[in-house]
């Protein structure tokens, strides 16, 4: 078997994308459905949503920082 | 850039069909300044950073300045934008007391907009927001002025009820309590420094190494012959990767301000 090379914090990052990849697809969706239910509240969901994915997007950030880190 | 193509260079086409940098992280070190004066070095991101406050300032003041009835189409887009701000943003979230916070959320949304937008600025190419020192800055100065208002509305029970929330159970009290304190004095200002400097990191980074490698192969088509054809999708890549980036680009700097504001209402406000 040949030797693996590389750098192990890309595993690292590749890791740490999953959970934040989930999370902002459960946002847009239910922000999407929340949308088409009730149009005239688009703006204010359209707010949240931005907030919901910059909380949830944080941490795949954090991973990607300790990527050059590490 | 120079050490990027530099690294690329030395590597031989010929023999290894993708050619990568050395070492990435030269990207971010320091480079030497151009002159300093006492204490103070002069680098080009300095210059930038000047260079992005005077455009704000005469965007603001052309924009602004006209006294007719009807403005300009010029003064009509900055007028869309600061009455965006005005009312999306600062009383939008913060409430009706907001309008007192909107001078420095427009302060930092523009200089923010402008800084990202060197991204993508031809002969510039370098969004200063990706020097950790200006996403640092910009968050604990957001950081000082929650916590200042914290304090100021609500005295010392700003942190008492944060450290022990009354609304939970008893047992549970000191466990919620410094969870609460550790994410509102020390993950809010990391986050959102870190969100805004990974963001234009990353954007920067796909930008450097797709143009300038797709660049690299296709210049050297006398040496490599039809191999250098490979270097046409990743310019084409790129090129889309730049598309995207402007979209980046105005979302961070409306997250940034966003989260700004939010954090102050939180403060304003620290029962909801």
């Amino acid at each position: 078997m040949e030797e693996i090379k590389g750098a192990i914090a890309l595993v690292g990052y590749g890791l740490a994308a999953i959970g934040p990849g989930i999370g902002i697809g459960l946002v847009v969706a239910s922000a999407i459905s929340a949308m088409a239910r009730q149009p005239e509240a688009a703006g204010m969901v359209r707010t949240t949503m931005f907030l919901g994915i910059a909380f949830t997007e944080a941490l795949a950030l954090i991973g990607f920082v300790l990527f050059f880190i590490a | 850039m120079e050490q990027l193509i530099l690294a690329v260079g030395e590597c031989d086409p010929a023999n290894e069909i993708i050619c990568r940098p050395e070492n990435v992280i030269e990207l971010f070190e320091f480079t030497e300044p151009l002159f300093s004066i006492g204490p103070f070095d002069f680098t080009r991101t300095v210059f930038l950073i000047f260079l992005a406050m005077i455009i704000v300032l005469a965007l603001l003041y052309f924009g602004l300045r006209g006294k007719g009835l009807v403005p300009s189409k010029f003064g009509v887009a900055i007028e869309s934008l600061v009455v965006f701000v005005r009312d999306e943003i600062a009383i939008g979230i913060i409430g009706p007391e907001g309008i007192k916070y909107f001078p420095w959320l427009l302060s930092i949304f523009l200089f923010i907009l402008i800084g990202n937008a060197f991204e993508v600025t031809p002969l510039i190419n370098f969004p200063i927001t990706s020097r950790m020192a200006i996403p640092l800055g910009l968050s604990l100065l957001t950081w000082v002025i929650f916590v200042f208002v914290g304090f100021k509305k609500n005295g010392f029970r700003y942190v008492g009820d944060l450290a022990w929330p009354t609304a939970v159970p008893l047992a549970l009290r000191p466990l919620v309590g410094l969870i609460e304190v550790v994410s509102v004095f020390i993950l809010r200002p990391i986050t959102l420094a870190v969100r805004l400097f990974a963001n234009m990191v990353a954007g920067h980074l796909m930008l450097t190494l797709l143009l300038v490698s797709g660049w690299v192969f296709i210049s050297s088509v006398g040496e490599i012959g039809i191999r250098a054809l490979i270097g046409v999708p990743w310019f084409v890549f790129g090129l889309g990767i730049y598309m995207f980036e402007i979209v980046v680009i105005i979302l961070q700097a409306y997250i940034f301000t966003l989260l700004s504001a939010v954090y102050v209402q939180s403060s304003v406000h620290p029962e909801h």
